[in-house]
């Protein structure tokens, strides 16, 4: 009994110097923490005087002794889904492989407080570039990624770099090339279509899936747009290439971004002329070329130990800051996300990114893009360039709005109605109609079994069938008794409306 | 000489030389498209103006820039690793081939013609759907990413007793009796393979170690996998193709080609200096006796 009490006295002040060390440590995050840091090669030094920096200032006691290592931003996503686990704790990706880091489980997403923080901060676009659904999974590093014209003053006059119509002439005259990446690339191609206000728009749901897509390049905005792009790709100067190095090789203009200024500056020197897209006209009307606006990201992962989850955080935020912004625009002239850097007289006074500005009021946030739209969409070059005459033109984009409508038909978040309507000793030939919007409107006609399911592609036991129907239940029968399935039968030939909001089914006889 | 058998020995020269002509016509436009590709790396090489990838092939300034650039990055690290890796490999894998060739062409025991079956099944699968494990099983060893080259070696030098066949029926043409008259004069076995066999079979043994070094020396998808998201664990081949990711190959793509004909180099040389025993020894062990 006494040895009992004598435990339960021991237990009580354990438990009571136990609270008493958590509540008197106001530094919860102290400690040292070994990091591996993933990024660009070029500012692998920067960063570890960052880091040094950090140690040096911040006020929670926390010691990073960083691993760093150069791994390229447009790779990132695919070293870290190698082995997530093995990856580093924080990384540096181009924002085209955000969803498949978020798919993939790689990034841990911020915290309300910092999410607030960041978003205020950061300009919006590039915030949107960072979220999935309503989440906030990456902190945005620049707002660079974007093109615009490198031009030899030598060759093109400065009054005709707004038009299209006169560079191209200008470079056919001086038999130099024109170097517009064109049938490789869809993120200079998409270039002609937001000019003529079209847009593709993609939307993930909070777990990075994609759910949607919106997209007007097939309209007569997009016709218009393939016109234009006819104009260049048909011209005997025109290069498919992005690369300044070209204007080593015979090219008076080069379409590229910010990464490229000095590469140009050496080559062309005092000639080098940099100015936003020209414009191209097309029936009497001018059009300014569009622009993709990009950025880069910093991601962390998820850890195990939500105490170095809070410190790789607080460290990302501090490396993705102001401060840190600013410093990677003067080492290698990133342009700035963050809204005050942007508008420091130095960020301001920067050729490659003032063009890069003037551009702007044309350009298009990159936000979340399906992975096959690059190659879907880098074709449309070719069919243009091939196309005899407006029908040729239209057909173009009916290729690309074909395999992007294929993209939501193939993917597994996509249903569809598979029904023997003629009979059920025709089943072989089933009917297979694809849910659009939720909906799809079914003509039956009369025959010995007029039943049908909803099933996800590939997967003919997802049962959405009869016990799921809440509303037009009195239209079909139950035959669940009588031969154990879940279909839907219709009592009568006729025309039905069937609907599938996630949850239930409801039928209307139209 | 009658005028008509003149005329025949004019048709059969003239037909012969056209036919040479025409042979020789289409081997050299063969070497020309092969070698293409191998002349635009090295004269890529040299070209000082511009760091990125052109459309044309001869520089316009030749110089040494991206070779001396090349020890400012982390490339002799690469090097060196890949020559431990292939060295290494090759030094292990021709010891175990030869002894494995050896016991196998020698040796009368219950299991060699199951074992060797055995292994000619394993073969037919091919290595990589085993990627995957073996990552597992060396990231739990410690021997990924900056510990790569370890792991490598393991995993190449791991198997390398399934290459017995070339060398195996290069052994099989020397004479039994050769062993037999070794035995009576008192040599044990492990003497007949090193003062017998061995010296009779150079060019098969420095078939084998060329092929041993070759692998890793080449290596790029297992490399690449095992020394993911480090500098320091990377070979030649993989450090080499990160240069031509698209942020870097602007910057780098001159540097690229130096470093390949840098790679290329004691491949080559070491090609040259064996070549006679090389050709032996692919075609050796196809000659049964």
């Amino acid at each position: 009994m006494i040895m009992k009490k004598f435990l339960a006295i021991v237990l009580a002040a354990v438990m009571a110097l136990s609270l008493c060390v958590t509540a008197s440590a106001e530094q919860p995050f102290a400690g040292e923490y070994d990091v591996t840091l993933w990024v660009a090669e070029e500012i692998k030094e920067l960063t570890q005087k960052q880091v040094d920096d950090y140690n040096a200032t911040n006020t929670d006691g926390i010691k990073i002794n960083a691993t760093i290592e150069a791994v390229s931003e447009s790779d990132a996503a695919t070293q870290m889904i190698t082995d997530v686990e093995a990856g580093g704790d924080i990384f540096c990706f181009a924002q085209d492989q955000f969803a498949r880091l978020v798919q993939a489980g790689a990034l841990d997403p911020l915290g309300v407080k910092a999410s607030e923080t960041v978003e205020a901060a950061n300009a919006a676009g590039v915030v949107a570039a960072a979220k999935s659904g309503d989440v906030l999974y990456a902190y945005p590093l620049t707002a660079d990624n974007g093109y615009f014209m490198y031009y030899d003053k030598s060759v093109i006059p400065e009054e005709d770099v707004d038009s299209l119509e006169k560079l191209i002439a200008d470079c056919e005259a001086a038999q130099k090339y024109f170097a517009f990446e064109m049938n490789t690339s869809a993120w200079y191609a998409a270039s002609f279509f937001f000019a003529t206000g079209c847009h593709s728009n993609w939307t993930t749901d909070d777990e990075g899936n994609f759910v949607s897509v919106d997209d007007t390049f097939n309209s007569a905005n997009g016709l218009v747009a393939v016109k234009g792009m006819k104009k260049l790709v048909d011209s005997p100067f025109h290069l498919s290439a992005s690369s300044v190095n070209e204007f080593n090789a015979g090219a008076a203009i080069v379409v590229s971004g910010t990464w490229d200024f000095v590469t140009a500056q050496e080559i062309l020197g005092d000639n080098l002329g940099v100015a936003d897209l020209p414009s191209f006209e097309v029936d009497g009307k001018e059009y300014h070329l569009g622009s993709f606006n990009g950025c880069k990201l910093m991601g962390v992962k998820p850890q195990v130990d939500a105490i170095k989850a809070g410190v790789m955080h607080r460290l990302a935020q501090y490396l993705s800051g102001e401060q840190c912004q600013m410093e990677r625009f003067e080492a290698r002239a990133w342009g700035p996300s963050n809204l005050v850097d942007q508008q420091a007289d130095a960020v301001q006074a920067n050729a490659g990114l003032a063009a890069l500005l003037a551009q702007s009021p044309y350009s298009v946030p990159q936000g979340q893009i399906h992975g096959s739209w690059w190659d879907i969409a880098k074709v449309i070059a070719d069919d243009v360039k091939a196309a005899q005459d407006d029908a040729g033109l239209q057909q173009a984009l009916d290729n690309y709005y074909n395999k992007i409508a294929e993209l939501f038909k193939l993917d597994s978040s996509a249903l569809l109605f598979v029904g023997a309507w003629n009979g059920w000793n025709n089943a072989d030939q089933e009917e297979t109609y694809y849910l659009k919007d939720g909906a799809v409107t079914l003509e039956v006609p009369e025959s010995d079994y007029m039943g049908g399911r909803i099933v996800s592609p590939g997967n003919w036991d997802t049962d959405k069938g009869f016990l799921q129907v809440t509303e037009g239940k009195e239209l079909i029968q139950d035959l669940g008794e009588e031969i154990g399935d879940n279909n839907i039968v219709f009592l009568a030939p006729g025309t039905y409306t069937v609907t599938w909001d996630g949850a239930a089914i409801t039928i209307t006889q139209n | 000489m009658s005028e008509s058998t003149m005329k025949r020995h004019m048709g059969l020269r003239t037909s012969r030389a056209i036919s040479n002509t025409a042979i020789h016509i289409l081997l050299i436009v063969i070497s020309v498209v092969w070698l293409i590709p191998f002349v635009c790396i090295v004269l890529q090489s040299f070209r000082v103006e511009g760091t990125g990838p052109v459309g044309y092939i001869i520089p316009k300034q030749w110089g040494l820039d991206n070779y001396s650039r090349l020890f400012e990055t982390d490339f002799p690290r690469w090097y060196l690793n890949t020559f431990i890796a292939a060295l290494v490999t090759a030094v292990f894998q021709t010891i175990i081939v030869l002894c494995m060739s050896y016991t196998l062409s020698r040796f009368r025991f219950k299991m060699r013609r199951p074992l060797m079956r055995i292994m000619l099944i394993l073969g037919m699968f091919p290595g990589m759907l085993s990627m995957i494990i073996l990552y597992r099983v060396l990231k739990d060893l410690g021997m990924t990413q900056a510990n790569a080259v370890p792991g490598l070696i393991l995993v190449y030098i791991a198997s390398s007793g399934m290459g017995y066949y070339v060398s195996k029926g290069f052994f099989d043409t020397i004479p039994m009796s050769l062993d037999e008259a070794a035995r009576v004069d008192g040599a044990t076995r492990a003497q007949v393979l090193y003062k017998i066999i061995l010296p009779l079979s150079k060019p098969i043994v420095i078939y084998t170690i060329l092929t041993a070094f070759m692998g890793p020396w080449g290596d790029y998808v297992f490399a690449r996998y095992i020394s993911f998201g480090t500098s320091a664990g990377k070979n030649v081949a993989v450090g080499l193709y990160d240069w031509l990711n698209k942020d870097q190959i602007s910057k780098n793509y001159t540097m690229f080609c130096s470093g390949g004909v840098l790679v290329a180099v004691p491949v080559t040389v070491l090609f040259m200096c064996l070549q006679r025993y090389y050709v032996e020894g692919v075609t050796g062990g196809a000659v049964k006796g």
